[in-house]
């Protein structure tokens, strides 16, 4: 998790609530990838629980949009996607073929510890009071999809002991 | 009379590059953190789609302009360079990238990037070095390391490595850089500036292959051991420091720009316009132009 030419200290709620769309925007199509490949690559269970974590972030981030059109409808957007790295996405690297839910749990689990922690991060030297709200607001929401993502876990039986490397795992292709 | 106000120019978001066919690398492939780093580097440089050209060659990593909504062309093996000096010399304006893999840039394409680092042709060529053939089932490429066990040497590799960055160093390119998906921010913005460089710049990418690659090798570990050359205090427009440290791949990961020529050399596509226009100072007028074969 990264982000690039961002100064938190001057941010002001309108760029913030851009920020925190693209957060959302990056952390669904991230987690359409991992459907896909996890489709592609015969990994139904994990497939479907991607999705399903897609269509959540898809949810906070037209919440967060309709937000934005509400308090300013007309201003242009001046930040941009280029700013952030995997804040609430999972890495690239992620996704493993034949994870199991488990696995893919565990993944969505640390994303939203991370997404956690940017906001946490931010909030230490955010200066405007809208911003500050926002942001904190923000950061407890991660708090509770992290207690529902470890309530999801706890219902799931341990994994076996196979690793999903003893599992070969061959490019496909197109056709 | 009322001039009607140009519409603004939309700003260009990453997505916008992004297009609707899904990567099929094997999922945890580091190929899936160069696309990413290509897209944004692309929106940040802000020219449209439709006004680039990547071109690539054959294997896992060369199915990355299907990936971007940029025109693409994924070629013959080892072939990449050679076709994009060519839409680039037909078509100066547009913004040309070419991609490949170690294999594809280095063995079957290796004596074509000598020749387009000599052009300076204006293009970016971005290597996705994953020390092994992964398409085919995980065969020695031109970069594995010795000793590495596949399918090809099954008693451990015999020889040395290439180096790509001493290749593209040693034949004077004016625009040398390494980078990781394990650092996305870095990998970005140093594909943003090789793109911005006006000449050849070479970016390789050490993205590696999760299903046949070493285990030391993978994103988590380059994340342990990567050092950032702007950290280590590196001059980039010492060329001889950057041979030096170039010498260190395969023990190191260095990732930054090793080279940035401070006076870029004119590109090939100037140098043809300066020839054009001294040529045609001195050219018959189009309807004499028969002249040129009569004999006076």
């Amino acid at each position: 998790m990264a982000t690039r030419g961002i100064d938190f200290a001057r941010l002001s709620l309108k760029d913030a609530l851009d920020l925190a769309i693209f957060i959302e925007e990056e952390a669904k199509e991230r987690y359409e990838d991992f459907a896909s490949q996890m489709e592609t690559h015969h990994t139904p269970d994990s497939a479907r629980f991607y999705k399903f974590m897609a269509g959540n972030e898809e949810k906070h981030r037209a919440e967060l949009a309709e937000r934005r059109g509400k308090l300013f409808p007309k201003d242009p957007v001046t930040v941009s996607r280029q700013m952030l790295f995997d804040v609430e996405a999972p890495d690239t690297d992620e996704a493993r073929t034949f994870m199991t839910p488990r696995q893919a749990l565990t993944v969505a689990l640390r994303c939203e510890e991370k997404a956690w922690a940017f906001f946490d991060g931010a909030l230490k030297v955010i200066k405007d009071a809208g911003v500050k709200e926002l942001f904190t607001e923000l950061r407890q929401e991660e708090v509770e999809h992290q207690d529902l993502v470890k309530a999801e876990l706890a219902k799931l039986p341990a994994d076996d002991r196979f690793k999903t490397e003893d599992f070969e795992d061959e490019p496909v292709s197109h056709d | 009379m009322t001039l009607a106000m140009p519409a603004p120019v939309p700003t260009l978001q990453a997505k916008d590059f992004r297009s609707d066919l899904k990567p099929i690398w094997c999922p945890g492939c580091g190929d899936f953190g160069v696309v990413q780093a290509v897209y944004r580097a692309l929106a940040a440089v802000g020219r449209p789609p439709h006004e680039i050209a990547f071109i690539s060659g054959i294997g896992c990593s060369s199915r990355i302009p299907g990936y971007t909504t940029a025109y693409g062309f994924n070629s013959v093996h080892g072939r990449a360079l050679p076709i994009a000096q060519g839409i680039k010399i037909a078509h100066p304006e547009l913004l040309v990238l070419v991609a490949g893999g170690d294999g594809d840039g280095f063995s079957i394409g290796g004596g074509h990037v000598a020749h387009a680092v000599r052009r300076n042709i204006d293009l970016t060529y971005i290597v996705m070095d994953n020390q092994i053939y992964g398409l085919t089932k995980g065969q020695l490429s031109p970069t594995s390391p010795r000793g590495l066990k596949t399918v090809t040497s099954m008693y451990g590799s015999l020889e040395e490595p290439l180096n790509p960055l001493m290749y593209v160093l040693s034949y004077g390119a004016p625009f040398v850089a390494q980078g990781t998906p394990a650092d996305l921010p870095g990998l970005t913005a140093m594909l943003e500036e090789a793109i911005r460089y006006p000449g050849f710049s070479f970016v390789n990418i050490q993205s590696p292959c999760v299903t046949y690659g070493e285990e030391s090798g993978q994103i988590k570990a380059q994340k342990e051991k990567m050092k950032a050359l702007a950290d280590m205090k590196h001059d980039p427009t010492d060329r001889i420091k950057a041979l030096s440290l170039a010498q260190d791949y395969g023990r190191e990961l260095y990732t930054g720009v090793f080279f940035r020529d401070p006076n870029p050399p004119p590109t090939y596509d100037a140098l043809v316009k300066a020839r054009q226009a001294e040529l045609s100072a001195n050219a018959l007028p189009r309807q004499n132009i028969l002249d040129l074969f009569l004999q006076k």
